[in-house]
């Protein structure tokens, strides 16, 4: 028989390595004597997205397009440390580390025009696809390569605030920011093969902001499907610390035919600390999913998984026992 | 070492194999087509896959020597000079790559689909690219994709 249930969960994330660990960010932005905008970073991008955003960012403070700007990353000859591309924390903190430094640069610029036009002030300067001229009277203007003679190159760090746990009482702040998510999904047990189908997904993801859409949808996807495969299928099998499913053969991970279509809902509230208010949600997002899948399990055949992957040897021995 | 002649992307080749040489190492190692991955080397994930004599293969299971006569198509040989297949365009337009490590095998398994079903829906994608393992995105944007990508193809076929 097969039998239908429905189920949600609510998680939260902390960003960055916490507990009072030191979380650093380092980024240089710099304009060249050919008018060139480059930003070293170390950001290391694995597909989520880190190049692409971080060069959004740039091309907003600085009023470019994003094939104006030459992003100089993952070269460790030739940038500073950024940290780690892991607990989902480098839109966060190399974020702002790349806002700070590029914020800082934009203002050298302005200084720099305001002297070259013979302006008494700063006041109505702006900047756009590399010209920085005055807002009320256009004709005042100069464009970064007639302004810079020597390059310009800016170093800024972003930490974040992290307080160490207290060990005794368990107190303490270890994260900031943190990201909510909250996922609805229906599934459909087979009760004879045991056998769990994953039939529909509703996934409401915190953000701070969205700085790309598109971007944050795959991440959603792929963390659905991550979630999916820690809840119900991915055993890693170890004994006496050997890995004894350590081929795709035994380790089974989602396929296309297992995943849902998802219904997908970005909840923006910008993070007051955050770049543009934006938060990292590679990890978060994988989160709410398999607590979901075993909530919407005990509504389809009422039986209480403690531990994961709920897999079909596990469905089909709870659904006997209780018969 | 076996002396075969093969086509690959439209281009004749006659070339020295050795016998335990796999057609992944051939394509990777010796003729420097390396679009083409290896993910698990044993069949199941479909990260090298490509098109043989109009059939999706894993050419980590084929050893070189049998591909002797055959027709290939790797990903290099999917866009035509500077100009994108239509399955490339889409994975691109709908965002259906992250890390890209299985797109190749992907975009081949997707053109093995529409080459035989010009119009599949959603369920029969989802089912040709089953093969393929993926990672990161979830498979929905690479269905989207596809599903993207069939439509401009049969339009194209209209004009
Ligand atoms: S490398 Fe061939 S199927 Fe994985
Ligand atoms: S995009 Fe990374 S495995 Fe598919």
């Amino acid at each position: 028989m097969k039998k239908r249930g429905k189920g949600i969960a609510a998680t939260f994330y902390g960003t960055g390595y916490g507990n009072g660990f030191p979380d650093v960010s380092k980024a240089v932005a710099e304009v060249d004597h050919d008018g060139n905008v480059n930003i070293y970073v170390c950001a290391t991008e694995v597909g989520q997205g880190a190049k692409t955003i971080i060069i959004q960012m740039v091309a907003e403070i600085l009023g470019l397009g994003m094939n104006d700007i030459h992003l100089i990353s993952e070269d460790t000859s030739q940038t500073l440390d950024t940290g780690t591309a892991a607990a989902s924390r480098q839109t966060y903190n190399t974020g702002n580390a790349v806002k700070k430094a590029v914020e800082v640069l934009k203002s050298k610029l302005l200084e720099k025009a305001k002297e070259h036009l013979k302006l008494p002030s700063l006041l109505g300067l702006e900047v756009k696809d590399k010209v920085i001229y005055l807002k009320t009277f256009p004709k005042k203007r100069v464009c970064f390569k007639d302004l810079i003679e020597e390059k310009i190159s800016v170093e800024e760090t972003f930490t974040a605030q992290t307080v160490q746990m207290d060990e005794e009482t368990g107190q303490g702040a270890p994260y900031w920011p943190y990201t909510f998510s909250c996922y609805g999904v229906e599934v459909e047990v087979d009760t004879e093969t045991g056998i769990i189908e994953v039939i529909k997904g509703v996934c409401a993801q915190d953000v701070g902001r969205a700085i790309n859409p598109e971007l944050i949808e795959g991440q959603i996807d792929g963390g659905f499907s991550m979630g999916l495969g820690y809840g119900i299928m991915e055993k890693l099998n170890c004994k006496d610390g050997e890995i004894k499913n350590n081929k795709f053969s035994k380790y089974l991970i989602p396929t296309a035919l297992d995943m849902p279509e998802l219904e997908k809902i970005i909840v923006e509230d910008p993070e007051s600390s955050a770049p543009f208010g934006a938060k990292g949600i590679g990890e978060p997002v994988i989160l709410p999913a398999a607590p979901a899948i075993l909530n919407a399990i005990y509504d389809a055949i009422g039986v209480r998984f403690y531990e994961i992957p709920v897999t079909p040897d596990k469905v089909l021995s709870e659904i006997n026992r209780e018969i | 070492m076996n002396h075969i002649s093969l086509t690959i992307n439209k281009k004749m080749y006659s070339i020295d194999v050795e016998e335990d040489v796999r057609l992944i190492d051939l394509l990777r190692d010796q003729l420097f087509l390396t679009g083409t991955k290896e993910g698990c080397g044993e069949g199941e994930c479909g990260a090298c896959t490509v098109i043989m004599d109009g059939r999706v293969v894993n050419s980590c299971l084929v050893m070189a020597f049998q591909a002797e006569g055959s027709n290939i198509t790797t990903i290099e040989g999917m866009s035509d000079k500077d100009e994108l297949h239509p399955i490339q365009k889409a994975f691109l337009d709908k965002g259906a790559v992250q890390c890209g490590f299985c797109t190749p095998g992907m975009v081949l398994s997707a053109k093995s689909l529409l080459d035989k079903n010009e119009n599949p829906t959603r369920e029969e994608i989802r089912e040709g690219i089953s093969g393929n393992l993926c990672r990161c995105t979830g498979y929905n944007k690479i269905v989207d994709a596809i599903e993207l990508a069939s439509k401009e193809i049969r339009e194209e076929k209209k004009e």
